[in-house]
């Protein structure tokens, strides 16, 4: 999320160190700017690209999506169909879809407003729910479709390009011509004969950054639009990777954030530790004690939930002000090595909600990358959402899993990361640009330690 | 009843923020005596464990929380030796390893409760039993039974029982340990709940026998 962005009450990070009011047109930078510049944390979604591409219909924009998509084969290029905000009918209208009397060619049948509104939640790097629309039943289904998180958009419809605030939100736009096909005409005449008998609502080509005849055929305008895709992906994972280096400011100077809990290393807990970290430990007893050593860290971690009174009568009548769990607890694993740390979960809190999050960093450049997702529906009510990793390293898949849970409604002090080791490194980074959640951790280690934990864990 | 109440959290919460409880009794004088630290986790565990609303199956689960948290922390007082290892990736951890065996006794039949949760601690863990029943006649607690290691005087016994009254029985369960040539410095003696009374009894008695105790409570005393 850019920091120009406007700020909701679930965007914690804008506010971080109470400086986010502090406007780019002060020429001078201030201590306070730079606080915030660096503490900001700013995912490779931020600020998506949306790519607009039109067409009236048969023209092929849906196979020239599809095709850009499949080319560049990547999670993070999502196509999204104008034809989902379909208004909702009328039973007149409803009765004239049924009898295809109904115009679904006009831009009045569209629900712009509702369109305009999920682009800028998406542009905002948050959660959008798209209605899905039946043309069986010709009316929008109560369930929704959610987009989070892609990093070029492909908005592709009729009208893709007839909106004027969701031109303004464009970074690119294309216009697929429809092929006729008729073999004895030249380009020029297809483009011509086009623009002669263009629907009044076709006009749009005067905002189009390319028109692209023949779609899927024209290798050239293909070859121009994965190129610009190509383009934006490049300056969003540099920009990423930027932003995880400015957090890495005051690392070696700064003391650990007070919220970060270290388990004590009592002799019991060193013993467990040696065995985990001993090479030679057989698989058997490194599970075992792997396993031992997590359930204590959950329970260290639910130190960390919110409490409330609770005062309970005992079966020989005696009252006892104790304590109870203020609400739901519940975890998210950070895959694959935070399903190392399931067992131990399960053994503290056995009905425990778990969601995953796959983030893999991208063997080239190291850059971490979202790849999967699925979290609890309910997970913006929970008391305390623990999120789990056997190692954290230099901290920047932490805190893009952090960012994901912050853009799906959790209160930033709510979240406890739970890790077996950390990196000095990856721990300020984290606190540094999310200094309200609380972090447990088993073991301070040199950064930069390669992941051996969950692949002792699974064995492979 | 006397309570003790504090505020219970996390260092960097402000005492404002921090639900009050009643923690557990300090006990003067009784240098044996380990109280587990009082978190708010732990409070709220043995307020759902002594909650006579609380079902069967909820109760068996949380106290096997406690008890395993009572293990880890009994565990800690064993005898250790430097033990410096290399991890999958090269680097030296300048580990422990703990030095000399132990076993488990638990005091029928209460006592039993607590084995699955030191089984989960320590595999394959040896476990004796000792059955002492309150005598009829004399009203003084009774041993009926015993089942213990050979080996026993080698090793260090967790003894086992979650409810620490009057002691009466805990110190016969040590007289009977220490027939067997266990030395009352190698017994840790595991329970969920103490009353002060039971505390000061068994200390007075053995004094070198160290008791791990999840809580303290005065109101334990008033009724059995």
């Amino acid at each position: 999320m850019s920091p120009t962005s406007t700020g909701t009450s679930s965007d914690a990070s804008s506010l971080v160190n109470g400086v986010n009011n502090i406007k780019l047109s002060d020429r001078s930078k201030t201590d306070a700017d730079i606080l915030s510049e660096k503490a900001h944390y700013a995912p490779p979604w931020a600020d998506v690209s949306i790519i607009g591409i039109a067409g009236s219909s048969g023209s092929g924009k849906s196979t020239l999506s599809q095709a850009i998509v499949n080319k560049l084969n990547l999670p993070w290029v999502v196509i999204l169909s104008i034809d989902s905000f379909y208004k909702n009918l009328t039973p007149e209208q409803s009765k004239a879809a049924f009898l295809n009397e109904y115009d679904f060619d006009s831009p009045d049948a569209l629900d712009f407003d509702a369109l305009v509104e999920r682009l800028r939640d998406l542009k905002a790097g948050k959660r959008a729910e798209i209605p899905v629309y039946s043309f069986e039943k010709h009316a929008r289904l109560d369930r929704t479709t959610s987009i989070y998180s892609p990093h070029v958009l492909i908005l592709e419809g009729i009208f893709a390009l007839y909106d004027p605030r969701v031109l303004e939100l464009l970074d690119m736009k294309s216009q697929v011509l429809r092929d006729q096909r008729d073999r004895g005409r030249d380009l020029e005449g297809i483009i011509k004969q086009w623009f002669k008998f263009v629907k009044p609502n076709f006009e749009k080509r005067k905002v189009a950054d390319i028109i692209v005849p023949r779609g899927v055929e024209n290798h050239v305008a293909m070859a121009m639009v994965t190129q610009f895709i190509q383009q934006k992906l490049l300056e969003k994972s540099k920009h990423h990777r930027a932003a995880l280096t400015r957090l890495e400011i005051g690392a070696h100077s700064e003391p650990m954030s007070k919220k970060v809990n270290v388990v004590k290393q009592s002799p019991q807990i060193r013993v467990m530790n040696t065995i985990v970290q001993n090479i030679d430990t057989s698989s058997e007893d490194f599970i075992f004690y792997f396993d031992r050593l997590t359930a204590l860290l959950i329970e260290q971690a639910l130190n960390q939930v919110p409490f409330v009174p609770a005062t309970i009568t005992t079966p020989q009548g005696c009252t006892y002000a104790g304590l109870r769990a203020k609400g739901e607890v519940s975890a998210v694993l950070v895959l694959r090595g935070g399903a190392a740390l399931e067992t131990g979960l399960h053994r503290v809190i056995p009905d425990c909600k778990t969601g995953r999050i796959l983030i893999q960093s991208n063997i080239r450049t190291g850059e971490p990358e979202l790849h999967y997702l699925s979290l609890p529906p309910d997970i913006d009510k929970h008391e305390a959402v623990l999120l789990l990793d056997a190692q954290m390293s230099s901290g920047g898949s932490a805190l893009m899993a952090v960012r994901v849970l912050l853009d799906h409604g959790v209160r930033q002090d709510r979240i406890v990361l739970v890790t077996f080791t950390a990196g000095k490194m990856g721990l300020h980074r984290l606190t540094k640009a999310f200094p309200e959640i609380s972090v447990v951790v088993a073991n301070v280690v040199p950064d930069l330690e390669e992941r051996w934990v969950e692949k002792r864990y699974f064995r492979c | 009843m006397s309570d003790t109440k504090s505020s219970v959290g996390p260092d960097y919460q402000h005492e404002s923020q921090k639900p009050t409880a009643t923690v557990s009794t300090p006990v003067e004088g009784v240098g044996s005596l380990i109280v587990l630290p009082q978190t708010p986790q732990l409070i709220a565990l043995l307020s759902i464990i002594r909650n006579k609303d609380t079902n069967r199956g909820d109760f068996i689960f949380y106290a096997n929380r406690i008890i395993r948290l009572l293990v880890e922390e009994g565990l800690n007082h064993l005898p250790t030796v430097e033990h410096t290892v290399t991890t999958p990736v090269g680097r030296t951890y300048d580990g422990l390893a703990f030095q000399g065996k132990i076993c488990g006794v638990s005091i029928m039949r209460a006592g039993e409760a607590m084995e699955q949760g030191l089984r989960e601690c320590c595999r394959s863990v040896r476990i004796g039993k000792i059955l002492i029943q309150r005598d009829e006649e004399t009203a003084q607690p009774k041993l009926f039974y015993d089942k213990l290691p050979d080996d026993i005087a080698n090793r260090w016994v967790l003894l086992l029982d979650p409810m620490l009254a009057t002691g009466g029985s805990a110190i016969m369960a040590v007289d009977v340990l220490k027939s067997r040539g266990v030395p009352e410095e190698r017994i840790l003696f595991l329970n969920v709940l103490a009353s002060p009374q039971g505390v000061r009894n068994f200390a007075s008695k053995y004094p070198k026998v160290r008791i791990v105790t999840a809580f303290v409570d005065e109101g334990l005393n008033e009724k059995k």
